[in-house]
Order: C-alpha cells, then sequence, then structure tokens
C-alpha cells in the first residue's frame, strides 16, 4: 500500500505530468468560462493533444481539465447568467441574483471552494469506496434508472420560481426535443422531417448555449446598456467561505453524499447531481422563500454535490469501462489509448498508476482553489466592460463551440434556433433550465421506461418488485404527492383552527 | 489549416481546371502527398474508431512525411460523416475512416450511400461479436443457452448489446437464423451501446448480449459476467478459452464490426495505389499491431479489392439479415 | 415578446396534439411491444394537458411574481423612453443574433473564418451601441484571437476562405 503510493506520487512527479497539469488547468479554467464552450467541448478537443502524452500525463490533462471546466462554467453562470455546464443551469439564476445583489465575490467564491471539496470527498469515496460503490452502479437496471430520471425530471417544478405549470410544460418541451432523432428505441427517424443531420438528435450543449448565450444577447438588443457598476474593490473570494462552512456543513455534506452517488450511476452523471442537490436544498431549507432571490445555500449544496460527481462518476469507468457520462466516455477512450485498460486488473496489476489518477485528482481539486480565484479575478473584470465588447465576442465563442463539438455546422444551426425558442420562452415566463433538463434526461427516460417494458413483457410489476426499484418508486410516488398534501393539510389546518375556536 | 495548405488547394484546383481544359493529366501521384491530408471519422472523439483512426493517421504521418489530421464530423448517427468523405474532392486530401453502419444505413432507408459510393484503400479491423451472459446465469455453454432458447417459447429470452437495428442486433438475428430459428425467438431489447447493456446484463435485466469481446472485457474480467462463444471463424487469442460457434455448434456464422479506409469514389489510381501499401505498411508496423491488441480490437488485411468485395459480401449478409428482423425499407 | 398565456397556452395545445399525431403515425417496429410511437404520445397528451391548464388558468395562483434583483444602484429606474418611439421594428433587432450566426453558416466556408467573424462582431457591436474607435478594432483582434486559441492550438478545421489566418 505504501510502496504503490510512492510509485504514485513516482509516476506523477515527472516534469511532464506536472507541466501537463498545469498548462490542462489552465486550459479548463478558460474554456469552462468562455460563455458557448462547454466542458465536454474542452475535453474532447484535449483528446488529439493526448495521443501524444504518456499515459500519465495523458490521463493528468483529462483529470485536471474536467475538473477545471466543470467549475469554471460556474463562472460565465454567475457573472452573466449564461450557464457553461447543464449542471450549473440549475443554479445560474441564484448565482447571477447574488451579483446583481453585489455578492458575485460570495457567489463565486462559494462555487470555488464547495467544488473543491465536493471534488476531493468524490476522490476519497473513490479510493475508500470502490468497491461498494461499484456494486451500486451495477444493482441499477433499466427499471430503477426510470425511477431515477422521474426523481429527476421532478426537480424541475423545484428548481424554477414562475408557475410551475409552466415549468412542467417547458420540461415537456425539453423531453420532445429529445425525441428528435434516430437514437430512439426503435432506432427510426422519428421528427427528423427528412433532414440527415436531425438523425442524431439534439445535443444538450447547443441547446443550453441558444437558450442562455444567444437569448441572453437578443435580450440585450432590446434593452438599453444599464449603467456600469459603480467601480468598486472586488472583495475576497475566500473571506466568507470558512463561515458558510460550518453555517451549511450539514447542506455541503448532504450534497457530498447525493453527489458521490448519482455519478457512479452510469448515465445520470454531473448534471443530475447538481438538480437533485439544489431541489433538496430548497425542499428541506429552513428559508425557502429566500431562493432565487440571491441566497447562497443552494449553491452550497449544488457545488459540492456537481465535483463530487465527477471524481465518483470515475468508478464505474474505472472499474467496469462503463462511462458515467459524455466526459467520462472520452475519458476512457484515453484509458484504453494509453494501455491502462478499465477493469478491476487497473487496480490490482496497475495499482500505482490507479493511485497517481487518485493523487491527480486530489492535486487538480486543490489547484482550483488557486488557478480558480487567480480566474475570477480574472473574469470579474467583464463587469466593468461595456456590453458591447462582451456580446460580440459571445456570439463569436457561440459559432465556433457548437462548430467545434462535431465539425459540423449543424451545430451553429441548432444554437441560432435555440436562441430564440429560448428568448420567447423566457419573455412568457417558461423556465429554459427546465427545458435543458428535459432535454438532457430525455433520452434516460424513454430508453428505461420503453426497455423496461420490452424486458417484462408490458407488465409494470417489475416497476416495484425489485427492491432498489420499489425504494425509487416510493420516493417519486411521495414526491409527486407531497405537494397534494401541503395542500390538503393547508385546507384542512384553518377549519380545523375554526373548530377549536367555535368550541 | 495553414498558409501553403490553402495556396497549394487553389493551385490544385486550378490545376484541375487546367487538365479539364487542356485535356492532360497533372502529374500527381509523383508528388503525392504534398500537404496535409485530412482523415474524417463519422464518430466523436475518444471512441473506438477515433483511436484506431488516430494510430493509423500518426503512422501514416510517419511514412509519407505529411500531416494526416484527424477530423471527428460526427452527427446523423454517423451518416454526417459517412457523407462527407463521399462527398469530398477525389484529390486524395481527404480520405476517411468507413466503419460497419456504411452496409447497413442504406437497407434502413437513412441513406443513399452504400460501399459503392466510396473508392476502397484497406480494411484494417474487424471485431467478431460474442455471446455473453451474467456470471450468475445457469448456462455454462453456448449450447445450453441455445437449446434453452429453442425450447421456450419466442420473445422469452431479452437480449442487447446496441440500439435496434446495430450490428450487434443483427448479429444475434444471423445467429437465429443459422439455428433455423424466426428472427424474433429472442427479443431484442435496444440500449444505447455495448457498456449500458453490460450493465444491464450484471445488473439482471437481460440473459445475454451480443457485442464485441473487447466492448465486454471489463466486466467479464470483473467477473460479472462470462463470454459462451464468439462468431467468427477463429478464437481470439486475449480469450483463447472462449470457444467459436462452428467448434461449440457446429454452425458456420461469423459476422464483426469493421473498420477501414476509403477515400472518395474516383481516387486517382496512383494516388490510391500508394495509400493502399503506405496502409499495409502500417497493417504490419509493430506499433499498430500493440496498439490493437492492447485494446482487444482485432486486425484484419484486405487490399482495395479484397475490402471491396468483403464490403459486398457483408452488405449482403447484412441487407438479408434486415429483411428477415423486418427492418429493411429497400 | 410577452403574448397573453391564452396564446401561448393554446400553442402549446398544438405543439402537444401535433407531436401525440406525429407518435401515433410513426410505423409499428417488429419485435417491440412497446416501440418509438409511446413516449412523443405520452409527452404530447401531457403537453397539451399543461396547456390547457395555461389558457384557463389554473396554476396561475402558484406563481411567484418574478421579483428582478436590482443592481445595487437602482438600475430599476432607468426606463428608456427613447426606444419606445422607435416603433414596432425595434423589437426586430432581437433577431440580429440567430441571423448574425446563420449567415455564419452560409458566409464561413465562402469567406473563411476571419473575414464571417469579423462581420459578426463589427455588427453586434455596433448595433449595441459600440462606436467605431470600439468596434474595429474588437472586430479585428477577436476573430484572430480565437482562430489562434481554436484553430492552431485546438486544430477545429476553421474554413480558411478568403483571407486564411497569418499562421
Amino acid at each position: 500500500m505504501l510502496k504503490t503510493l510512492i510509485d504514485a506520487f513516482a509516476l506523477i512527479s515527472t516534469w511532464e505530468v506536472i507541466i501537463a497539469m498545469v498548462a490542462a488547468s489552465v486550459y479548463g479554467l478558460v474554456i469552462g468560462s468562455l460563455p458557448g464552450l462547454s466542458a465536454t467541448m474542452a475535453t474532447a478537443l484535449l483528446v488529439p493533444v493526448t495521443f501524444y502524452l504518456s499515459p500519465i500525463a495523458a490521463i493528468a490533462t483529462i483529470v485536471a481539465a474536467s475538473s477545471m471546466a466543470i467549475f469554471s462554467g460556474d463562472i460565465p453562470g454567475a457573472l452573466l447568467r449564461i450557464p457553461g455546464t447543464p449542471a450549473s443551469a440549475a443554479y445560474a439564476d441564484e448565482a447571477y441574483a447574488m451579483t446583481r445583489k453585489g455578492q458575485a465575490e460570495l457567489a463565486l467564491g462559494a462555487g470555488v471552494w464547495f467544488s473543491a471539496v465536493g471534488g476531493i470527498a468524490g476522490v476519497l469515496s473513490l479510493m475508500i469506496l470502490a468497491p461498494p460503490l461499484a456494486e451500486i452502479a451495477l444493482s441499477f437496471s433499466t427499471f430503477e434508472y426510470f425511477w431515477l430520471a422521474l426523481l429527476g425530471l421532478m426537480c424541475a417544478t423545484l428548481v424554477a420560481r414562475s408557475s410551475p405549470v409552466k415549468a412542467i410544460a417547458g420540461m415537456f418541451i425539453g423531453l420532445l426535443v429529445a425525441c428528435i432523432g434516430i437514437e430512439n428505441p426503435g432506432g427510426v427517424p422519428r421528427f427528423t422531417f427528412g433532414l440527415t443531420d436531425l438523425f442524431g438528435g439534439i445535443e444538450p450543449i447547443p441547446a443550453l448555449v441558444g437558450v442562455f448565450a444567444v437569448a441572453q444577447v437578443m435580450r440585450a438588443m432590446l434593452t438599453p446598456e444599464p449603467p456600469p457598476l459603480p467601480r468598486r474593490k472586488f472583495g475576497s473570494i475566500m473571506a466568507g467561505q470558512w463561515k458558510l462552512t460550518k453555517l451549511y456543513h450539514w447542506q455541503m455534506t448532504r450534497g457530498n453524499i447525493v453527489g458521490i452517488i448519482i455519478g457512479v450511476l452510469p448515465g445520470a452523471g454531473a448534471d443530475m447531481a447538481a438538480w437533485v442537490s439544489y431541489a433538496m436544498s430548497k425542499r428541506f431549507s429552513k428559508e425557502p422563500e429566500k431562493f432565487g432571490t440571491g441566497h447562497v445555500e443552494g449553491l452550497v449544496e449544488a457545488g459540492a454535490s456537481n465535483n463530487a460527481s465527477i471524481a465518483s462518476g470515475w468508478v464505474p469507468s474505472l472499474l467496469f469501462g462503463i462511462p458515467g457520462d459524455t466526459i467520462a466516455a472520452i475519458a476512457i477512450g484515453v484509458l484504453y489509448m494509453k494501455g491502462l485498460n478499465p477493469g478491476p486488473t487497473l487496480f490490482t496489476e496497475k495499482a500505482s498508476s490507479m493511485y497517481a489518477i487518485y493523487l491527480m485528482f486530489i492535486i487538480a481539486n486543490i489547484l482550483m482553489i488557486p488557478l480558480g480565484i487567480a480566474m475570477i479575478r480574472v473574469a470579474a473584470y467583464i463587469l466593468l466592460a461595456p456590453r458591447s465588447a462582451i456580446m460580440p465576442i459571445i456570439m463569436l465563442c457561440c459559432a465556433v463551440g457548437s462548430f467545434a463539438i462535431g465539425n459540423n455546422m449543424f451545430g451553429v444551426v441548432t444554437v441560432a434556433a435555440f436562441g430564440v425558442i429560448g428568448y420567447v420562452m423566457e419573455a412568457n415566463g417558461y423556465p429554459v433550465a427546465a427545458m435543458v433538463l428535459g432535454i438532457v434526461m430525455g433520452t434516460m427516460v424513454e430508453q428505461a421506461f420503453v426497455t423496461s417494458l420490452i424486458k417484462s413483457d408490458g407488465s409494470v410489476l417489475p416497476f416495484f418488485e425489485r427492491p432498489v426499484a420499489a425504494i425509487l418508486a416510493a420516493m417519486a410516488i411521495g414526491a409527486l404527492l407531497w405537494p397534494v398534501m401541503v395542500w390538503v393539510w393547508r385546507k384542512l389546518k384553518p377549519a380545523q383552527a375554526a373548530a377549536a375556536t367555535s368550541r | 489549416m495553414s498558409k501553403i495548405s490553402r495556396r497549394t488547394f487553389a493551385a490544385s484546383t486550378a490545376a484541375v481546371a487546367a487538365s479539364a481544359a487542356f485535356g492532360f493529366k497533372p502529374a500527381l501521384a509523383q508528388a503525392y502527398p504534398a500537404r496535409p491530408v485530412t482523415v474524417i471519422v463519422p464518430w466523436g472523439a475518444g471512441g473506438g474508431t477515433d483511436a484506431t483512426a488516430r494510430i493509423v493517421a500518426a503512422l501514416l504521418e510517419k511514412d509519407l512525411g505529411q500531416p494526416f489530421n484527424v477530423v471527428n464530423r460526427t452527427g446523423g448517427s454517423g451518416v454526417v460523416g459517412h457523407s462527407a468523405i463521399a462527398t469530398a474532392q477525389p484529390d486524395g486530401y481527404t480520405i476517411g475512416m468507413l466503419t460497419v453502419e456504411i452496409s447497413m444505413m442504406h437497407w434502413q432507408g437513412l441513406t443513399d450511400l452504400t460501399p459503392k459510393s466510396y473508392t476502397p484503400l484497406a480494411l484494417m479491423n474487424e471485431d467478431p461479436p460474442g455471446i455473453q451472459v451474467s456470471s450468475s446465469s445457469p448456462y455454462k455453454t453456448v449450447k445450453e443457452l441455445a437449446d434453452a432458447i429453442k425450447a421456450a417459447p419466442p420473445g422469452k429470452f431479452k437480449a442487447s448489446g446496441t440500439g435496434q437495428g446495430g450490428i450487434w442486433h443483427l448479429a444475434l438475428v444471423g445467429w437465429m437464423q443459422a439455428m433455423g430459428l424466426p428472427a424474433n425467438q429472442v427479443a431484442w431489447v435496444p440500449s444505447n451501446g455495448a457498456a449500458p447493456a453490460m450493465q444491464d446484463l450484471a445488473a439482471g435485466g437481460l440473459d445475454l448480449t451480443t457485442c464485441s469481446v473487447p466492448e465486454a472485457r471489463a466486466i467479464i474480467e470483473a467477473g460479472k459476467a462470462r463470454s459462451l462463444a464468439i462468431m467468427a471463424p477463429a478464437r481470439n487469442p486475449i480469450f483463447k478459452d472462449v470457444p467459436t460457434l462452428k467448434e461449440a455448434m457446429g454452425i458456420d456464422y461469423a459476422t464483426g464490426a469493421w473498420r477501414g479506409i476509403a477515400g472518395p469514389k474516383n481516387l486517382p489510381p496512383e494516388i490510391a495505389t500508394k495509400l493502399t501499401a503506405a496502409l499495409k505498411k502500417v497493417y504490419d508496423s509493430a506499433e499498430y499491431k500493440d496498439f490493437m491488441s492492447n485494446r482487444g480490437f482485432g486486425t484484419v488485411w484486405g487490399d482495395a479489392a479484397h475490402f471491396a468485395s468483403f464490403m459486398d459480401k457483408g452488405d449482403a449478409q447484412m441487407g438479408e439479415a434486415m429483411k428477415a428482423a423486418g427492418l429493411s425499407k429497400a | 415578446m410577452r403574448l397573453p398565456d391564452s396564446v401561448t397556452g393554446s400553442f402549446l395545445v398544438v405543439l402537444g396534439a401535433a407531436a401525440a399525431y406525429g407518435g401515433w403515425i410513426l410505423p409499428p417496429v417488429p419485435g417491440q411491444p412497446v416501440g418509438p410511437n409511446v413516449f412523443p404520445l405520452v409527452i404530447g397528451c401531457g403537453l397539451a394537458l399543461c396547456g390547457l391548464a395555461i389558457v384557463f388558468g389554473i396554476g396561475r395562483s402558484f406563481e411567484e411574481e418574478e421579483v428582478l434583483v436590482p443592481f445595487e444602484d437602482g438600475q430599476a429606474a432607468a426606463s428608456p423612453p427613447q426606444e419606445k418611439l422607435q416603433g414596432k421594428l425595434y423589437g426586430l433587432r432581437a433577431l440580429l443574433p440567430p441571423a448574425l450566426l446563420l449567415f455564419y453558416v452560409v458566409a464561413a466556408d465562402r469567406l473563411g473564418f476571419i473575414i464571417t467573424a469579423a462581420i459578426m462582431v463589427y455588427v453586434t457591436s455596433t448595433a449595441l451601441g459600440a462606436r467605431w474607435k470600439l468596434a474595429l478594432p474588437l472586430a479585428a483582434l477577436s476573430p484572430l484571437a480565437i482562430h489562434l486559441i481554436f484553430g492552431k492550438l485546438l486544430r477545429v478545421p476553421l474554413p480558411a476562405g478568403l483571407l486564411p489566418a497569418p499562421w
């Protein structure tokens, strides 16, 4: 054990690995923080580079870049209300509201601090609990995934501040968008209108970029330039964080645990973890009415959950070669390419390489704090720059970023179309974040639902028979009935009170 | 793309125009390749096809002395990238990696492209499907499994490995037909690729998967599943204990997912010959062999003529399986 | 673009019905008791129900008033009187960003990345009120910077067109 650890240290303390990690960290921070570019794209563009690196350095770049990019997706979310990842879409409104209240440094500081803490908690779970966590991952069949996805979708109504009916409608629109393409259970073209480009369906990332970034530029076209913020010194980023840690230590722990569990389930990943944790935070908060007005509590829990899930998402990837999300899928490719084939042998025969991966995760999450603070300081200048200088750059990033995902101009068309959709939805009070959640979860819901029915020959019994499925079903149905019960309770309470006084 | 590449591109288009006007052939082959070559991959970065294309491109670069840039043209479930290869200028500066889907998609009416839309250069790889069951499954040999399938009512057994109409689905259909059973004797549960299918197999949601052995490898090594047979003419050197269908059951059925390099139709023969020769060197190199065996990928060589007839044969086989499964529109 | 709830709700009813119908007419897939037609059917019905609920104002009581948190110096008061005068066409300005993106799709292959991007940047910048002193250098430099990062370092095949990048 100790010897493997020393070997692992020797593996990562070469100049190549150190330079690769720092360079990839800066790269991930910059790409993740540019509105219109995403963590997935940042990782995909690294693949050709890793081809020329030694195995450990190659993994180092992927680990560092993806961890940083996921965090720095919060930066444009907080400063411009343009979330960089589907995960940060869950709480972008909240962080932006804090910026408008003059608390940008607190919001972003919470992002970097609780991301780092969550990331380290995730790695520790990966180191200590990999085998039991893997058992959880392998006990999930499509029946369980169906309920899990349903629970994830319900978060849409909790997170949105608008009318719940409009939030559900937004989610349904997202699910409808997810129907497009031939990647459905039947493998037939559906809603493709004869367009080859639609066969692959609508990717969540260009849709996300469209409804947030392009729609934001569209709104800017119609509103006058806001008066510049008073030139004040950007306050300390880390100052309030220790206080927050003590105040919200339970929220942070809960976020870590939820993130770790959702992370190990392939297909769910960081996107869903942030949504579920933000929704849980609101549901169990002592002051839920403050959510959405620039309240840091939800950011703490979602940030802690988000990055914890990234690390634990490597459990099924490393043990079984089953990717937890799109970034893990790319990482698996790099692992194979470098001869570190996923599988239990990686933990036994190549244990020192494994420990090197753990160590790199921890280092990346520690590096995130100073580099993240520097990045936030630089990014804060965009609050001072005129809109007419920022928005054109955002447009350019949208065009290049959506093209670079598949080197396909259709991505740019998608972004433009979703800009219009997002603009119209937002103007009429339909939350676009709910639609993004629908697009992200759509394929998983349908796949889980239809394949479960095929496996059970049309019977719904197995949805409740398997033990884990039964628990999840109870949770989902409970969550569904909860608002109704609250409503009934509220109706009954005044009646009781009236009865009490009249007696 | 560099400045030089654009200039030479302009020059070469001018040369083509001139040759068309005056009727003389530019001496392309001697100089080829004079500038960077683009290698189109119809699938995303980090996948198996991407990895194979990148190692081939890196070795071609070493041999021919010009950069071979891999470009992932994704979208349309592979249609977009495949059509980008087919519609490129046939000047040798855009080639690409074809995958087995090119012999399947046109049967479903998804595209007009067929293997005939290309100038085949070389077949580089083929991976046969295996037959995997969960480690808790009662079936120890493929014979036991096949007998149980035969005895059960149609649709009782559930299999997965990829989406509906995907290569591993057709492999299952082909196996059923080879045993004289109807195509729907085993119900196909569509999945989003081999990894989720293997996970569901381990979770107890499926009876068998028919994905390729390298895709199943990690779960098998984790002791959560076992491979009963492979649908190939010979055993896989990495899994020496897994018999072929012919050895285990006497059924002569083999298929597989393959990858090869091709250019757009009407590639000048001098360039095609040069590329095929370079690809042969790549195929024979230790780097390529090591890389592929490390990932568990099978290596199969076919020169231009062999690759063409290989694709024709595969195309007909796929068409038959698709018709049997009711998936074909043609 | 603020439309009455009855209009957006009705649109959702139509969209939902269309989706359900679109799912309905999908041919069944052999060997699949539950095919690709089920999900659009369910979603279409759900969407149509939501639309109906919105038309009839159900659930509006839950609606929290959208509280726009003002900037700390109180930007809420800044309402633009002069822009109301510019008439109905003013609203069409919002379509400029998607139009520019489509322009990029059409023009990038012919004009090349640098020129197309410079036009996009210049138009967006001036439309947002920048003077040429800001817009021109921005249009000249930002495409080069983006090209350096993506085209050069990350090898994204950005089209060269008429004016290739100087590297």
